[in-house]
């Protein structure tokens, strides 16, 4: 009787493993045996040959390989730190704003907000490309009218990542605020209620009430936050080519000018696991932080 | 003995009817281009044209960024959605030639293209003894300046030195309207890198020698230190210098808006400043690179572009590729004994390479002021280096260039910088 509970349990899940072990877990084992091998993304993979743990020395190691390598994963952990800083505080802040019900308007805000998120990167990188120009560039006209002279923006290596954080957060802001919003409905109304009668500010009432439990929500939207910046993509290839001086050369960028543009697969493949490897520590390390932080509550 | 014979004469007769058939079949090629919607709807026309003696062959054209067209080739290349004709930048050669992603040109068109073609052009689409492309553009650098803004500077000529260049970069440069002297290019390695070679070359210099890097030379220190002084002095300001992945953006709107004095750029810019500065476009004039104190004549740089097949194509998307393009460079396909390609490339000021298309379009190129600039200077440029590893080594000295102009490194480190990364680059990729 279990023996047959048990095959049926396997066919019943074996379509569904079938297709995440063919197109998941497969390519992966592919990406992380090509990262031990030297291997031209132009051939087959018959021609790949194993030369042990030389791709991982040559991008940690001291040559142009490794430096540029090395800059672009810095790059991707200040595109992405900065990312999640900025959207996270502003969606709740956001969000607030959005949920309240003193002063009319929310629902407009959140579809305002939203729609922002709806609108494809290729309108939005051309739009904003125009929006930083230094010299003929609304923002700086904008900023002229107020007495704040020119910025850079994408044209120096000073400013340019973070030209593109701002691009980044002003189009993902409105998706983590809809968020936000879901965990402030999940609040129940007569804790407010109760800590009003017990004589809370409404900086108290964040503090003590919203912030821990939309502990959840802000940990999903950290998480979020952290493996859409580590996959910018198209701003870099659209705008910027991960200039000036490689300030905007993130790691996807710069793994598809090494693996495909330059057809060095072995090398861009141990680009791709060290990647992989990153984002698995940084989103353990996030749940660890929000498991510490329950225990201690 | 006689049935071996009778074998190896049927195995011949068999042999041409299948190659006879496969040249006579149905085809349907694609042609992968980064060229705009204007110079598409022109190959479409020589398409259609061709279509009219080939009916059974459909081919269709697929345009990308400039900045895409190596990824797209490299992407779908090796597949069956791959495209079957790809134009292609010279230096990229090598590198798809290794990777077997180029067929080799039909021994017969290869000898018609080494008759018709100029032997340097033909060398820049030859990689490891075999023709891989058949050529087509032949670009060249010469300095483009305003010369609206050169009167109104009390400056009556181009600068023909170094020194004549810094005291015209110095004068046309005015903070005060947000203007520079002379404008360099980031984020865009072809346009970091060519502008640099040219005045390299002037000065006497080489970027590659028999493989090895020079860039140790003592004409590449003034080069760079050339370079240092613009960005030093405020000649030029690199922040009016970004370039996006069409190739355009703020250093083009600069210079078409006429905050930018000089510039060294290719004649294929000229359909880009018709297009951006209209009527303004007679303000602009083109004259040989400055010479620097170690050379002894202007110089400059070219490359050239050519038109390769995709080697995993079957024989009869081969074949029919092969025989449009055949036409396409051909001098039945266009007008007064020129070729169709040399008709769409000086649509966009690009300068034919095929020796036919010169004489045919003899009198316009020297009736175009701008492009008898660049016409000027060929004889004397130096081939841009095909080298394996080339795509790599331009972006690294590209970023090495790009940190001089940003002030992050010296002239002297960004000489060190340059040669070593260079020598590592190619070596490795020599192997």
């Amino acid at each position: 009787m279990l023996r047959t509970q048990n095959r049926s349990a396997i066919g019943m899940l074996a379509p569904a493993t079938g297709l995440i072990g063919v197109f998941v877990l497969l390519p992966m084992a592919l990406t992380v045996w090509l990262a031990f091998q030297d291997w031209s993304t132009q051939t087959g993979f018959e021609t790949a040959r194993f030369i042990g743990v030389d791709n991982f020395l040559a991008i940690f190691g001291p040559g142009s390989v490794g430096r540029d390598f090395k800059a672009a994963l810095v790059n991707t952990a200040i595109y992405t730190v900065l990312s999640v800083l900025i959207i996270v505080p502003l969606s709740v802040a956001l969000g607030l704003l959005v949920h309240q019900k003193i002063a009319p308007g929310g629902i407009v805000l959140r579809t305002v907000l939203f729609s922002t998120y709806m609108v494809p990167m290729i309108a939005v990188a051309l739009v904003w490309s125009k929006l930083y120009s230094p010299t003929e560039g609304p923002i700086n006209q904008m900023l002229g009218w107020i007495g704040i002279g020119a910025q850079t923006w994408l044209s120096s290596p000073k400013t340019a990542l973070v030209s593109l954080v701002l691009l980044n957060v002003w189009q993902q802001v409105g998706y983590f605020t809809v968020l936000a919003v879901a965990g402030l409905t999940q609040i129940p109304p007569v804790l407010y209620e109760a800590a009003r009668v017990d004589g809370a500010s409404a900086w108290r009432q964040f503090h003590a009430i919203t912030l821990p439990l939309l502990g959840n929500t802000l940990l999903f939207s950290a998480v979020i936050g952290v493996i859409n910046a580590v996959q910018v993509f198209e701003p870099v290839a659209l705008i910027t080519q991960g200039g000036p001086v490689n300030s905007t050369n993130v790691l996807t960028y710069h793994i598809r000018r090494v693996g495909i543009e330059r057809a060095q697969g072995g090398l861009g493949s141990a680009m791709a696991v060290t990647l992989m490897l990153a984002l698995i520590v940084a989103i353990t390390a996030l749940f660890a932080v929000a498991r510490s932080r329950e225990n201690r509550t | 003995m006689h049935y071996v014979r009778a074998i190896r004469r049927l195995a011949g007769v068999a042999t041409v009817l299948v190659s006879g058939t496969a040249l006579t079949q149905a085809a349907e090629i694609s042609f992968l281009t980064h060229w705009s919607p204007d110079t598409v709807a022109m190959l479409d026309a020589a398409i259609a044209k061709y279509g009219e003696t080939h009916k059974d062959d459909t081919i269709t054209v697929r345009a990308v960024p400039f900045g895409d067209l190596l990824t797209t080739l490299r992407t779908s290349g090796g597949g069956a959605g791959g495209a079957t004709i790809a134009g292609i930048y010279d230096a990229w050669l090598p590198d798809l030639a290794k990777d077997k992603l180029v067929a080799p040109v039909p021994a017969e068109m290869a000898t018609a293209v080494t008759a018709n073609w100029p032997a340097g052009v033909v060398s820049a689409a030859t990689a490891g003894g075999s023709l891989y492309g058949i050529p087509n553009e032949i670009d060249v650098y010469a300095l483009n300046y305003n010369k609206r803004l050169f009167a109104a500077a009390g400056i009556t000529e181009p600068p023909k030195t170094w020194e004549e260049f810094l005291a015209d970069a110095e004068k046309l440069t005015d903070k005060s309207k947000g203007q520079q002297g002379f404008g360099l290019i980031n984020s865009w390695a072809a346009g970091v890198l060519h502008p640099f070679a040219s005045l390299l070359v002037s000065n006497g210099g080489d970027l590659v020698v028999d493989g090895k890097p020079v860039l140790d030379s003592k004409q590449a220190k003034e080069t760079f230190e050339l370079y240092e002084k613009l960005i030093t002095s405020g000649f030029s300001d690199p922040a009016m210098a970004t370039a996006d992945a069409n190739t355009t953006g703020p250093f083009l709107d600069n210079f078409v808006s006429g905050k930018t004095g000089m510039i060294i750029m290719a004649n294929w810019w000229e359909s880009a400043l018709k297009a951006g500065m209209g009527d303004a476009f007679a303000d602009i004039a083109t004259a040989p690179i400055p010479v620097g104190p170690s050379g002894d004549k202007a110089h400059s740089i070219s490359y050239s572009w050519m038109t390769v097949v995709n080697a995993q194509a079957s024989a009869e998307e081969q074949a029919a590729a092969w025989s449009f393009l055949d036409w396409l460079n051909g001098p039945e396909s266009g007008p007064n004994g020129a070729s169709a390609m040399g008709e769409i490339l000086m649509s966009m000021g690009i300068l034919p390479s095929r020796t036919s298309d010169a004489t045919a379009f003899g009198d316009r190129l020297s009736g175009d002021a701008f492009l008898a600039g660049y016409t000027g200077p060929l004889p004397d440029a130096k081939p841009f280096p095909v080298v394996l590893g080339g795509q790599e080594f331009s972006e690294s000295l590209q970023q090495t260039l790009e940190a001089l102009q940003f002030g992050q490194v010296t002239a002297a480190e960004a000489q060190t910088n340059a040669q070593t990364d260079a020598a590592e680059i190619l070596e490795r990729n020599a192997k």
